[in-house]
Protein backbone atom coordinates (compact mmCIF):
# COMPACT_ATOMS: atom_id res chain seq x y z
CA UNK A 1 0.00 0.00 0.00
CA UNK A 2 1.61 3.13 -0.92
CA UNK A 3 1.13 5.90 2.32
CA UNK A 4 0.72 9.27 1.00
CA UNK A 5 2.67 12.10 2.84
CA UNK A 6 3.04 11.23 6.38
CA UNK A 7 -0.40 13.99 7.21
CA UNK A 8 1.43 15.83 10.07
CA UNK A 9 -1.83 18.27 10.34
CA UNK A 10 -4.21 15.39 10.68
CA UNK A 11 -1.71 13.80 13.63
CA UNK A 12 -1.76 16.86 15.25
CA UNK A 13 -5.58 17.30 15.24
CA UNK A 14 -5.85 13.60 15.99
CA UNK A 15 -3.80 14.49 19.35
CA UNK A 16 -5.94 17.51 20.35
CA UNK A 17 -8.96 15.33 20.14
CA UNK A 18 -7.49 12.47 21.56
CA UNK A 19 -7.00 14.83 24.39
CA UNK A 20 -10.71 16.43 24.73
CA UNK A 21 -11.59 12.40 24.64
CA UNK A 22 -13.12 12.91 21.14
CA UNK A 23 -13.27 11.23 18.07
CA UNK A 24 -13.18 12.31 14.32
CA UNK A 25 -16.64 10.98 13.87
CA UNK A 26 -17.82 11.75 17.32
CA UNK A 27 -17.86 8.25 18.66
CA UNK A 28 -16.89 7.09 21.90
CA UNK A 29 -12.88 5.73 22.42
CA UNK A 30 -14.32 2.27 22.58
CA UNK A 31 -17.35 2.72 19.92
CA UNK A 32 -17.69 0.77 17.08
CA UNK A 33 -19.07 1.90 13.66
CA UNK A 34 -22.30 0.38 12.82
CA UNK A 35 -21.68 -3.06 11.50
CA UNK A 36 -23.65 -5.01 8.95
CA UNK A 37 -23.77 -8.76 8.40
CA UNK A 38 -25.01 -10.67 5.41
CA UNK A 39 -24.08 -14.46 4.98
CA UNK A 40 -24.90 -16.29 1.45
CA UNK A 41 -24.42 -12.86 -0.79
CA UNK A 42 -22.44 -14.98 -3.49
CA UNK A 43 -24.00 -17.74 -5.48
CA UNK A 44 -21.24 -19.46 -6.89
CA UNK A 45 -19.13 -20.06 -3.27
CA UNK A 46 -19.95 -22.59 -1.01
CA UNK A 47 -20.08 -20.20 1.79
CA UNK A 48 -20.36 -16.00 1.76
CA UNK A 49 -20.58 -13.21 3.68
CA UNK A 50 -20.35 -9.59 3.23
CA UNK A 51 -19.31 -7.39 6.28
CA UNK A 52 -19.82 -3.50 6.06
CA UNK A 53 -18.48 -1.49 9.38
CA UNK A 54 -19.16 2.30 7.87
CA UNK A 55 -17.32 2.66 5.13
CA UNK A 56 -15.42 -0.52 5.63
CA UNK A 57 -16.67 -3.06 3.30
CA UNK A 58 -15.16 -6.51 2.80
CA UNK A 59 -16.13 -10.38 1.26
CA UNK A 60 -15.53 -13.82 2.32
CA UNK A 61 -15.43 -16.57 0.23
CA UNK A 62 -14.96 -20.34 1.33
CA UNK A 63 -14.26 -22.53 -1.86
CA UNK A 64 -13.17 -26.66 -1.15
CA UNK A 65 -10.56 -28.77 -2.91
CA UNK A 66 -9.56 -31.89 -2.50
CA UNK A 67 -6.09 -32.71 -0.93
CA UNK A 68 -3.24 -35.10 -0.24
CA UNK A 69 -3.21 -34.89 3.80
CA UNK A 70 0.26 -33.82 4.95
CA UNK A 71 2.14 -36.95 5.85
CA UNK A 72 2.65 -36.63 9.52
CA UNK A 73 -1.34 -35.50 10.16
CA UNK A 74 -3.19 -37.97 7.48
CA UNK A 75 -6.03 -37.80 9.27
CA UNK A 76 -6.85 -34.26 8.58
CA UNK A 77 -7.80 -31.83 5.77
CA UNK A 78 -6.66 -28.51 6.46
CA UNK A 79 -7.37 -25.04 6.23
CA UNK A 80 -6.54 -21.99 3.25
CA UNK A 81 -7.05 -18.15 4.17
CA UNK A 82 -5.56 -15.63 2.39
CA UNK A 83 -6.60 -11.55 1.68
CA UNK A 84 -6.26 -9.65 -0.92
CA UNK A 85 -6.90 -6.08 -0.93
CA UNK A 86 -6.94 -5.10 -4.61
CA UNK A 87 -6.69 -1.64 -6.23
CA UNK A 88 -11.11 -1.39 -6.59
CA UNK A 89 -10.82 -1.09 -2.91
CA UNK A 90 -9.04 2.14 -2.06
CA UNK A 91 -6.66 5.06 -4.26
CA UNK A 92 -3.76 3.95 -1.79
CA UNK A 93 -4.06 0.04 -2.71
CA UNK A 94 -1.84 -1.19 -6.06
CA UNK A 95 -2.38 -3.59 -8.23
CA UNK A 96 0.28 -6.29 -8.27
CA UNK A 97 1.75 -9.14 -5.87
CA UNK A 98 0.02 -8.97 -2.83
CA UNK A 99 1.65 -6.15 -1.04
CA UNK A 100 3.16 -7.08 2.84
CA UNK A 101 0.02 -5.36 4.32
CA UNK A 102 -2.75 -7.72 2.88
CA UNK A 103 -0.54 -11.04 3.67
CA UNK A 104 -0.13 -9.92 7.16
CA UNK A 105 -3.78 -9.29 6.93
CA UNK A 106 -4.70 -12.83 5.93
CA UNK A 107 -1.99 -14.62 8.08
CA UNK A 108 -3.33 -13.02 11.52
CA UNK A 109 -7.00 -14.01 10.98
CA UNK A 110 -5.73 -17.18 9.83
CA UNK A 111 -4.02 -17.85 12.60
CA UNK A 112 -6.95 -17.06 14.87
CA UNK A 113 -9.23 -19.31 13.14
CA UNK A 114 -6.87 -22.05 12.90
CA UNK A 115 -6.23 -21.90 16.77
CA UNK A 116 -9.11 -21.76 17.98
CA UNK A 117 -9.65 -25.51 16.55
CA UNK A 118 -12.98 -24.48 15.56
CA UNK A 119 -12.88 -26.36 12.67
CA UNK A 120 -13.07 -29.99 12.74
CA UNK A 121 -10.16 -30.98 10.67
CA UNK A 122 -10.39 -34.51 11.58
CA UNK A 123 -14.28 -34.17 10.32
CA UNK A 124 -12.67 -33.00 6.43
CA UNK A 125 -10.68 -36.55 6.03
CA UNK A 126 -12.06 -38.31 3.04
CA UNK A 127 -9.42 -41.64 2.67
CA UNK A 128 -6.89 -41.40 5.49
CA UNK A 129 -3.51 -40.67 4.36
CA UNK A 130 -4.91 -40.19 0.39
CA UNK A 131 -7.28 -37.58 0.29
CA UNK A 132 -9.04 -35.24 2.67
CA UNK A 133 -10.98 -31.90 1.83
CA UNK A 134 -8.95 -28.57 1.91
CA UNK A 135 -11.10 -25.03 3.02
CA UNK A 136 -10.38 -22.08 1.17
CA UNK A 137 -10.81 -19.04 2.77
CA UNK A 138 -10.22 -15.94 0.58
CA UNK A 139 -11.02 -12.82 2.33
CA UNK A 140 -11.57 -9.51 -0.49
CA UNK A 141 -11.86 -5.92 0.52
CA UNK A 142 -13.75 -4.10 -1.88
CA UNK A 143 -13.87 -0.89 0.60
CA UNK A 144 -11.25 0.23 2.55
CA UNK A 145 -11.90 3.02 5.07
CA UNK A 146 -9.86 1.44 8.45
CA UNK A 147 -10.19 -1.70 10.17
CA UNK A 148 -9.71 -4.55 7.44
CA UNK A 149 -8.49 -6.96 9.80
CA UNK A 150 -11.48 -6.53 11.82
CA UNK A 151 -13.87 -7.20 9.03
CA UNK A 152 -12.06 -10.04 7.47
CA UNK A 153 -12.30 -11.98 10.78
CA UNK A 154 -16.07 -11.70 11.20
CA UNK A 155 -16.86 -12.15 7.59
CA UNK A 156 -14.47 -14.99 7.16
CA UNK A 157 -15.97 -16.80 10.16
CA UNK A 158 -19.38 -16.19 9.44
CA UNK A 159 -18.51 -17.30 5.80
CA UNK A 160 -17.16 -21.19 7.64
CA UNK A 161 -19.64 -21.24 9.70
CA UNK A 162 -22.57 -21.04 6.68
CA UNK A 163 -19.98 -23.13 4.49
CA UNK A 164 -21.03 -26.45 2.97
CA UNK A 165 -18.85 -29.42 1.51
CA UNK A 166 -19.73 -29.69 -2.16
CA UNK A 167 -19.13 -33.24 -1.49
CA UNK A 168 -21.73 -34.78 -4.41
CA UNK A 169 -20.25 -32.01 -6.81
CA UNK A 170 -16.77 -33.72 -6.30
CA UNK A 171 -18.31 -37.27 -6.03
CA UNK A 172 -17.35 -37.74 -2.47
CA UNK A 173 -20.61 -38.81 -1.24
CA UNK A 174 -24.19 -38.96 -2.52
CA UNK A 175 -25.15 -35.52 -0.56
CA UNK A 176 -23.74 -31.84 0.91
CA UNK A 177 -23.16 -31.57 4.16
CA UNK A 178 -22.44 -28.40 6.47
CA UNK A 179 -18.60 -27.88 7.34
CA UNK A 180 -17.83 -29.12 10.49
CA UNK A 181 -17.30 -26.20 12.54
CA UNK A 182 -18.04 -25.45 16.25
CA UNK A 183 -16.70 -22.34 17.84
CA UNK A 184 -16.71 -18.76 16.86
CA UNK A 185 -13.34 -16.87 17.37
CA UNK A 186 -13.48 -13.38 17.02
CA UNK A 187 -11.49 -10.32 16.53
CA UNK A 188 -11.22 -7.10 18.37
CA UNK A 189 -8.51 -4.39 16.77
CA UNK A 190 -7.20 -0.99 18.39
CA UNK A 191 -5.25 1.72 17.29
CA UNK A 192 -3.03 4.50 19.32
CA UNK A 193 -4.59 7.53 18.03
CA UNK A 194 -3.55 10.83 19.23
CA UNK A 195 -1.82 8.61 22.16
CA UNK A 196 -5.04 6.45 23.70
CA UNK A 197 -5.96 3.68 21.84
CA UNK A 198 -9.21 3.78 20.42
CA UNK A 199 -10.94 0.50 19.16
CA UNK A 200 -12.11 -0.02 15.69
CA UNK A 201 -10.30 2.98 13.42
CA UNK A 202 -11.69 4.44 10.87
CA UNK A 203 -9.12 5.57 8.09
CA UNK A 204 -8.14 8.40 8.79
CA UNK A 205 -7.85 7.42 12.02
CA UNK A 206 -5.33 4.34 10.75
CA UNK A 207 -3.45 7.08 8.74
CA UNK A 208 -2.46 9.43 11.62
CA UNK A 209 -2.05 6.70 14.15
CA UNK A 210 0.81 4.42 15.38
CA UNK A 211 0.47 0.86 16.83
CA UNK A 212 -2.12 -1.22 16.61
CA UNK A 213 -3.27 -4.30 18.27
CA UNK A 214 -5.20 -7.19 17.17
CA UNK A 215 -6.71 -9.41 19.91
CA UNK A 216 -8.62 -12.75 18.82
CA UNK A 217 -10.66 -14.76 21.68
CA UNK A 218 -12.44 -17.63 21.43
CA UNK A 219 -15.99 -19.21 22.67
CA UNK A 220 -14.77 -19.45 26.35
CA UNK A 221 -12.54 -16.22 26.11
CA UNK A 222 -9.21 -17.73 25.70
CA UNK A 223 -6.79 -16.09 23.87
CA UNK A 224 -6.14 -17.51 20.29
CA UNK A 225 -4.27 -14.88 18.22
CA UNK A 226 -2.38 -11.42 18.87
CA UNK A 227 -0.48 -9.58 16.47
CA UNK A 228 1.20 -5.95 17.26
CA UNK A 229 1.29 -4.11 14.14
CA UNK A 230 3.68 -0.89 12.72
CA UNK A 231 5.87 1.39 14.79
CA UNK A 232 5.00 2.09 18.42
CA UNK A 233 5.25 1.36 22.33
CA UNK A 234 2.56 0.29 24.33
CA UNK A 235 2.57 -0.79 28.44
CA UNK A 236 0.97 -3.50 30.23
CA UNK A 237 -1.98 -1.30 31.54
CA UNK A 238 -2.90 -0.60 27.94
CA UNK A 239 -3.15 -3.64 27.01
CA UNK A 240 -4.73 -4.77 30.17
CA UNK A 241 -7.34 -2.21 29.09
CA UNK A 242 -8.10 -3.10 25.97
CA UNK A 243 -7.79 -7.10 26.74
CA UNK A 244 -10.84 -5.53 29.27
CA UNK A 245 -12.96 -4.50 26.44
CA UNK A 246 -12.00 -7.14 24.00
CA UNK A 247 -13.43 -9.89 26.35
CA UNK A 248 -17.08 -7.93 25.98
CA UNK A 249 -16.67 -6.66 22.81
CA UNK A 250 -16.17 -10.55 21.37
CA UNK A 251 -18.95 -12.11 22.70
CA UNK A 252 -21.47 -9.20 21.59
CA UNK A 253 -19.93 -9.86 17.82
CA UNK A 254 -20.48 -13.43 18.49
CA UNK A 255 -24.32 -13.25 19.20
CA UNK A 256 -24.31 -10.88 15.57
CA UNK A 257 -22.47 -13.54 13.61
CA UNK A 258 -24.65 -16.46 15.61
CA UNK A 259 -27.86 -14.66 14.69
CA UNK A 260 -27.58 -14.29 11.40
CA UNK A 261 -27.35 -18.26 11.27
CA UNK B 1 -17.51 -22.55 -27.32
CA UNK B 2 -18.17 -26.20 -26.22
CA UNK B 3 -20.45 -27.00 -29.20
CA UNK B 4 -21.89 -30.26 -27.56
CA UNK B 5 -24.97 -30.36 -29.50
CA UNK B 6 -26.61 -33.13 -27.66
CA UNK B 7 -27.39 -31.11 -24.86
CA UNK B 8 -31.21 -29.98 -25.44
CA UNK B 9 -31.03 -26.25 -23.82
CA UNK B 10 -34.24 -24.61 -25.87
CA UNK B 11 -37.42 -26.61 -26.20
CA UNK B 12 -40.17 -26.68 -29.21
CA UNK B 13 -41.66 -23.80 -27.98
CA UNK B 14 -38.65 -21.89 -28.05
CA UNK B 15 -38.75 -21.77 -23.99
CA UNK B 16 -34.57 -21.75 -22.87
CA UNK B 17 -33.35 -24.33 -20.17
CA UNK B 18 -34.77 -20.86 -17.18
CA UNK B 19 -37.51 -19.81 -18.65
CA UNK B 20 -36.66 -17.27 -20.94
CA UNK B 21 -37.75 -17.05 -24.58
CA UNK B 22 -35.13 -16.73 -27.47
CA UNK B 23 -34.73 -11.99 -27.16
CA UNK B 24 -35.28 -12.22 -23.27
CA UNK B 25 -32.45 -11.05 -21.15
CA UNK B 26 -31.68 -12.47 -17.24
CA UNK B 27 -32.99 -9.92 -14.70
CA UNK B 28 -30.44 -6.52 -14.45
CA UNK B 29 -30.22 -4.85 -11.10
CA UNK B 30 -28.11 -1.67 -11.16
CA UNK B 31 -26.99 0.34 -8.10
CA UNK B 32 -24.44 3.12 -7.39
CA UNK B 33 -22.55 4.39 -4.85
CA UNK B 34 -21.93 0.62 -3.28
CA UNK B 35 -17.84 1.51 -2.81
CA UNK B 36 -18.31 5.14 -0.30
CA UNK B 37 -14.22 5.57 -0.45
CA UNK B 38 -13.98 5.92 -4.59
CA UNK B 39 -14.77 8.64 -6.72
CA UNK B 40 -17.21 6.69 -8.22
CA UNK B 41 -18.77 2.76 -8.38
CA UNK B 42 -21.46 0.88 -9.37
CA UNK B 43 -22.56 -2.55 -8.37
CA UNK B 44 -24.58 -4.84 -10.96
CA UNK B 45 -26.42 -8.17 -10.58
CA UNK B 46 -27.42 -9.32 -13.73
CA UNK B 47 -28.80 -13.07 -13.90
CA UNK B 48 -26.10 -14.42 -11.11
CA UNK B 49 -23.56 -12.71 -12.24
CA UNK B 50 -22.05 -10.30 -9.44
CA UNK B 51 -19.85 -7.42 -10.32
CA UNK B 52 -18.65 -3.91 -8.78
CA UNK B 53 -17.02 -1.48 -10.19
CA UNK B 54 -15.01 1.56 -8.61
CA UNK B 55 -13.36 4.52 -10.29
CA UNK B 56 -10.67 6.92 -9.08
CA UNK B 57 -9.39 9.70 -10.51
CA UNK B 58 -8.74 12.02 -12.65
CA UNK B 59 -5.42 11.79 -10.95
CA UNK B 60 -1.88 12.16 -11.69
CA UNK B 61 -0.80 9.41 -14.18
CA UNK B 62 2.45 7.44 -12.96
CA UNK B 63 4.96 5.71 -13.74
CA UNK B 64 5.07 8.46 -15.81
CA UNK B 65 5.93 6.45 -19.05
CA UNK B 66 1.74 6.11 -19.46
CA UNK B 67 1.32 9.83 -19.44
CA UNK B 68 -0.14 11.67 -22.57
CA UNK B 69 0.42 14.76 -23.25
CA UNK B 70 -2.80 15.54 -24.68
CA UNK B 71 -5.33 13.25 -23.16
CA UNK B 72 -5.95 11.13 -20.05
CA UNK B 73 -5.61 7.37 -19.65
CA UNK B 74 -7.47 5.32 -18.82
CA UNK B 75 -5.74 2.29 -16.23
CA UNK B 76 -8.55 -0.46 -16.22
CA UNK B 77 -8.65 -3.55 -14.63
CA UNK B 78 -10.80 -6.41 -14.90
CA UNK B 79 -10.79 -9.29 -12.23
CA UNK B 80 -12.63 -12.34 -11.25
CA UNK B 81 -13.01 -12.86 -7.45
CA UNK B 82 -10.98 -16.01 -6.34
CA UNK B 83 -14.06 -17.55 -4.76
CA UNK B 84 -16.61 -15.87 -8.42
CA UNK B 85 -16.73 -19.58 -9.98
CA UNK B 86 -17.72 -22.80 -9.33
CA UNK B 87 -13.37 -23.71 -9.15
CA UNK B 88 -11.60 -21.39 -7.11
CA UNK B 89 -9.31 -19.04 -9.20
CA UNK B 90 -5.85 -18.50 -8.17
CA UNK B 91 -5.08 -14.89 -7.22
CA UNK B 92 -3.09 -13.24 -9.85
CA UNK B 93 -3.79 -11.71 -13.83
CA UNK B 94 -3.77 -14.28 -16.12
CA UNK B 95 -3.68 -13.58 -20.03
CA UNK B 96 -7.85 -13.72 -20.11
CA UNK B 97 -8.18 -11.32 -17.81
CA UNK B 98 -5.19 -9.21 -19.10
CA UNK B 99 -6.97 -8.81 -22.82
CA UNK B 100 -10.90 -8.50 -21.52
CA UNK B 101 -8.77 -5.28 -19.04
CA UNK B 102 -7.15 -4.03 -22.83
CA UNK B 103 -10.36 -4.38 -24.95
CA UNK B 104 -12.46 -2.69 -21.92
CA UNK B 105 -10.36 0.39 -21.47
CA UNK B 106 -10.70 0.91 -25.69
CA UNK B 107 -14.29 0.35 -25.29
CA UNK B 108 -14.34 2.80 -22.62
CA UNK B 109 -11.46 5.25 -23.61
CA UNK B 110 -13.69 5.87 -27.01
CA UNK B 111 -16.26 7.41 -25.16
CA UNK B 112 -14.59 9.29 -22.21
CA UNK B 113 -13.66 13.34 -23.43
CA UNK B 114 -10.45 12.04 -21.97
CA UNK B 115 -8.92 15.15 -24.16
CA UNK B 116 -10.05 17.21 -21.34
CA UNK B 117 -7.65 15.33 -18.66
CA UNK B 118 -4.48 15.54 -20.16
CA UNK B 119 -1.22 13.55 -18.67
CA UNK B 120 -3.69 12.46 -15.89
CA UNK B 121 -5.34 8.65 -15.62
CA UNK B 122 -8.61 7.38 -14.48
CA UNK B 123 -8.04 4.30 -12.99
CA UNK B 124 -11.33 2.07 -13.47
CA UNK B 125 -11.52 -1.30 -11.08
CA UNK B 126 -13.90 -4.08 -12.49
CA UNK B 127 -14.06 -6.46 -10.20
CA UNK B 128 -16.37 -10.02 -10.48
CA UNK B 129 -17.59 -11.81 -7.42
CA UNK B 130 -19.70 -13.72 -8.87
CA UNK B 131 -19.80 -14.78 -12.48
CA UNK B 132 -22.00 -16.92 -14.40
CA UNK B 133 -21.08 -15.69 -18.40
CA UNK B 134 -21.02 -12.60 -19.80
CA UNK B 135 -19.13 -10.96 -17.28
CA UNK B 136 -17.20 -9.06 -19.98
CA UNK B 137 -20.46 -7.70 -20.69
CA UNK B 138 -21.26 -6.84 -16.89
CA UNK B 139 -17.78 -5.59 -16.35
CA UNK B 140 -18.25 -2.84 -19.11
CA UNK B 141 -21.61 -1.80 -18.28
CA UNK B 142 -21.03 -1.56 -14.31
CA UNK B 143 -17.68 0.26 -15.40
CA UNK B 144 -19.91 2.91 -17.44
CA UNK B 145 -22.44 3.73 -14.88
CA UNK B 146 -19.26 4.02 -12.25
CA UNK B 147 -18.28 6.64 -14.73
CA UNK B 148 -20.86 7.99 -15.12
CA UNK B 149 -21.95 8.11 -11.41
CA UNK B 150 -17.91 9.54 -10.63
CA UNK B 151 -18.86 12.77 -12.69
CA UNK B 152 -16.56 11.72 -15.74
CA UNK B 153 -18.03 13.52 -19.16
CA UNK B 154 -18.46 11.25 -21.66
CA UNK B 155 -19.93 11.01 -25.16
CA UNK B 156 -22.48 8.64 -23.96
CA UNK B 157 -22.61 5.58 -21.86
CA UNK B 158 -21.77 1.84 -23.04
CA UNK B 159 -24.09 -0.71 -22.38
CA UNK B 160 -22.48 -3.79 -23.15
CA UNK B 161 -24.57 -7.43 -24.15
CA UNK B 162 -24.32 -10.75 -25.71
CA UNK B 163 -26.39 -12.85 -27.86
CA UNK B 164 -25.09 -16.47 -29.08
CA UNK B 165 -26.81 -19.64 -30.65
CA UNK B 166 -27.66 -22.79 -29.01
CA UNK B 167 -29.18 -25.96 -30.57
CA UNK B 168 -29.31 -23.61 -33.69
CA UNK B 169 -31.06 -21.13 -32.13
CA UNK B 170 -29.82 -17.30 -32.07
CA UNK B 171 -30.58 -16.38 -28.29
CA UNK B 172 -29.89 -13.38 -26.68
CA UNK B 173 -27.64 -13.27 -23.56
CA UNK B 174 -26.26 -16.40 -23.08
CA UNK B 175 -26.53 -17.89 -19.33
CA UNK B 176 -24.03 -20.50 -17.77
CA UNK B 177 -25.07 -23.65 -19.49
CA UNK B 178 -25.87 -21.86 -22.86
CA UNK B 179 -22.26 -19.96 -22.67
CA UNK B 180 -20.51 -23.60 -22.01
CA UNK B 181 -22.54 -25.41 -24.36
CA UNK B 182 -23.50 -23.25 -26.68
CA UNK B 183 -22.54 -22.47 -30.42
CA UNK B 184 -21.57 -19.32 -30.81
CA UNK B 185 -21.17 -15.58 -28.91
CA UNK B 186 -21.24 -11.95 -30.13
CA UNK B 187 -20.60 -9.68 -27.62
CA UNK B 188 -20.86 -5.92 -28.23
CA UNK B 189 -20.34 -2.72 -26.81
CA UNK B 190 -22.87 -0.12 -27.81
CA UNK B 191 -23.66 3.22 -27.55
CA UNK B 192 -27.46 3.57 -27.04
CA UNK B 193 -28.03 6.96 -28.17
CA UNK B 194 -26.41 6.64 -31.49
CA UNK B 195 -26.21 2.96 -32.46
CA UNK B 196 -22.35 3.27 -32.80
CA UNK B 197 -19.99 -0.10 -31.36
CA UNK B 198 -16.86 1.10 -29.05
CA UNK B 199 -16.85 -2.85 -28.67
CA UNK B 200 -16.86 -6.15 -30.63
CA UNK B 201 -15.79 -9.67 -29.97
CA UNK B 202 -17.13 -12.82 -31.89
CA UNK B 203 -16.55 -16.99 -31.35
CA UNK B 204 -18.03 -19.52 -32.52
CA UNK B 205 -19.97 -20.86 -35.86
CA UNK B 206 -22.65 -18.23 -37.14
CA UNK B 207 -24.11 -17.61 -40.48
CA UNK B 208 -24.64 -14.68 -41.92
CA UNK B 209 -28.42 -14.49 -41.52
CA UNK B 210 -27.79 -16.21 -37.81
CA UNK B 211 -25.22 -13.48 -37.51
CA UNK B 212 -27.55 -10.38 -38.23
CA UNK B 213 -30.32 -11.42 -35.27
CA UNK B 214 -28.05 -11.73 -33.10
CA UNK B 215 -26.59 -8.67 -33.88
CA UNK B 216 -30.41 -7.23 -33.72
CA UNK B 217 -30.95 -8.91 -30.72
CA UNK B 218 -27.94 -6.94 -29.18
CA UNK B 219 -28.77 -3.39 -30.65
CA UNK B 220 -32.54 -4.19 -29.06
CA UNK B 221 -31.64 -5.41 -25.90
CA UNK B 222 -29.21 -2.59 -25.45
CA UNK B 223 -32.27 0.16 -25.35
CA UNK B 224 -33.76 -1.81 -22.35
CA UNK B 225 -30.35 -1.86 -20.25
CA UNK B 226 -29.64 1.64 -20.63
CA UNK B 227 -32.99 2.14 -19.33
CA UNK B 228 -31.99 0.38 -16.10
CA UNK B 229 -28.32 2.87 -16.27
CA UNK B 230 -30.06 5.97 -16.48
CA UNK B 231 -32.29 4.67 -13.71
CA UNK B 232 -29.98 3.69 -11.04
CA UNK B 233 -27.70 6.87 -11.63
CA UNK B 234 -30.97 9.24 -11.02
CA UNK B 235 -32.19 7.26 -8.15
CA UNK B 236 -28.61 6.27 -6.32
CA UNK B 237 -26.98 7.86 -3.82
CA UNK B 238 -24.82 10.66 -4.91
Amino acid sequence: MAIPLVPQLLRAHLAELAEQNHRMDGRGQWESREIELQTNVLPNAEGSAMVTMGDTIVYAGVKFQIMTPYPDRPNQGGLMCSAEVRPVAGRNWEAGPPSPESIELGRVVDRGIRESGCIDVDGLCIIPGEKAWQVILDLFAVSDDGNLFDAFALAGIAALRTAIVPEVKYEVSDSDRPLPISKTPIMCSYHKVGGRFVYDADGKEELGGDERIHITLGDDDNVHSLQKGLKGIFTANEFAEIMEHAKSRCGELRDLVHGGE
Amino acid sequence: MGGYGDIQMIDENGIRMDGRKAGDLRPIEIETGVIPVADGSARVIWGNNHAVAAIYGPMEAHPRKIQRQDRAVLDVRYNMAPFSTSDRIRPGFNRRSREISKVTAEALESVVLVEMYPRSKIRVEIEILAAEAGTRCVGITAASVALAHAGIPMTDMVVSVASGKINDVVVCDLNKEEDNYGEADLPMGILPNSGELVFLQMDGDLSQEEFQKAWDYNMNAAQGIHEIMVDALKGGES
